[in-house]
């Protein structure tokens, strides 16, 4: 009896294994487990989105930091990112070092950073909506405006 | 212990020393892996359901906390009714007694302890036995280091 369980269930995840072969994986779905490094995004394409990747460059030199999502709506600019395992004790260090260092070198800028796992996921997906032109400028500026509020509430 | 032994009349010394010869080891180590695995594991499911709260409602790394205890207390309340966590504690001792599963186990199994006594005398006065102290210690506890970081933040340590 206990063999055909163990038949039964091994053919199961034979078949699930097997019908996820061909499904494109998208970044958001691993983005809590693996280095996604999304490239950074504006809620307005239009505009020239070389400071973002100035930005992301930055904050992913920071040794504790692995893993960086910019995304640039009309007035802030979200930076999300991840840090390794053993600097998980300093986050609200690095937090301070992050903010300090972006406002030392883009002033003019409002920053909101955090280093979340769900605004990182958040971040990822609307990077993800926003290149497949599924939002439209106004719909990814109002989602962006969501996940800063979301920040908001974890202070 | 060897002003104990002085005091033991000759058959007592006796029998300790045959109690001694046959007294089984117990496998400290082989419990410990034992404990270290379950108990790991238990954390992993309690991770995957984090992410899993995560990933499909609302919640953010700080908050995810609360559905995930509560999911996993109300898991381990279920097998504890089929008898499989019981099982589970038999085998892997402190492994499956100190993840917060083992809260659920120890209301759960203290309510069918005491069925039988009726449902207000038995199940209710009985229900929090064991978890009791576990609430009334991880409350005070939680107290004390909440006095003492709103201390620390007061004069600018944190």
């Amino acid at each position: 009896m206990i063999n055909i369980y163990r038949w039964l269930i091994g053919t199961c995840l034979l078949l699930l294994a097997a019908c996820n072969h061909n499904q494109p994986v998208k970044d958001s779905s691993l983005a809590l487990m693996k280095t996604t490094n999304p490239s950074p995004i504006m809620t307005n394409q239009k505009k020239d989105s070389d400071g973002v990747e100035e930005i992301r460059k930055e904050v992913s030199s920071l040794p504790e930091i692995y893993d960086v999502a910019v995304v640039k709506g009309k007035q802030d600019t979200l930076v999300v990112y991840k840090v390794k395992h053993l600097h998980r004790f300093k986050m609200k260090k690095i937090e301070k070092q992050v903010n300090k260092m972006l406002e030392a070198k883009h002033p003019k800028e409002n920053f909101t950073v955090s280093s979340d796992y769900k605004i990182f996921l958040e971040s990822v997906r609307l990077n993800e909506h926003i290149k497949s032109s599924k939002f439209s400028q106004q719909k990814a500026e109002n989602r962006f405006k969501e996940i800063v509020k979301m920040t908001e509430d974890l202070k | 212990m060897a002003s104990k032994q002085k005091n033991m009349t000759p058959q007592q010394q006796n029998y300790q020393t045959l109690q001694q010869k046959h007294e089984l080891k117990r496998p400290v180590l082989k419990n410990c892996i034992k404990a270290f695995f379950v108990g790991g594991l238990i954390c992993m499911i309690g991770q995957a359901v984090s992410y899993f709260y995560i990933y499909f409602f609302n919640f953010t790394e700080q908050s995810v906390g609360n559905p995930t205890v509560a999911t996993m207390v109300f898991f381990s309340m279920i097998l504890t009714g089929f008898g499989v966590y019981d099982r589970l504690g038999q085998f892997a001792g402190a492994g499956s007694a100190v993840p917060v599963t083992g809260f659920g186990n120890a209301v759960i199994s203290a309510a069918i302890e005491h069925r039988t006594e009726g449902f207000v005398l038995g199940v209710g006065g009985n229900m929090f036995k064991l978890a009791g102290s576990v609430i009334l210690f991880g409350v005070f506890s939680a107290f004390v280091v909440a006095l003492i970081k709103t201390l620390l933040v007061m004069w600018g340590v944190l």
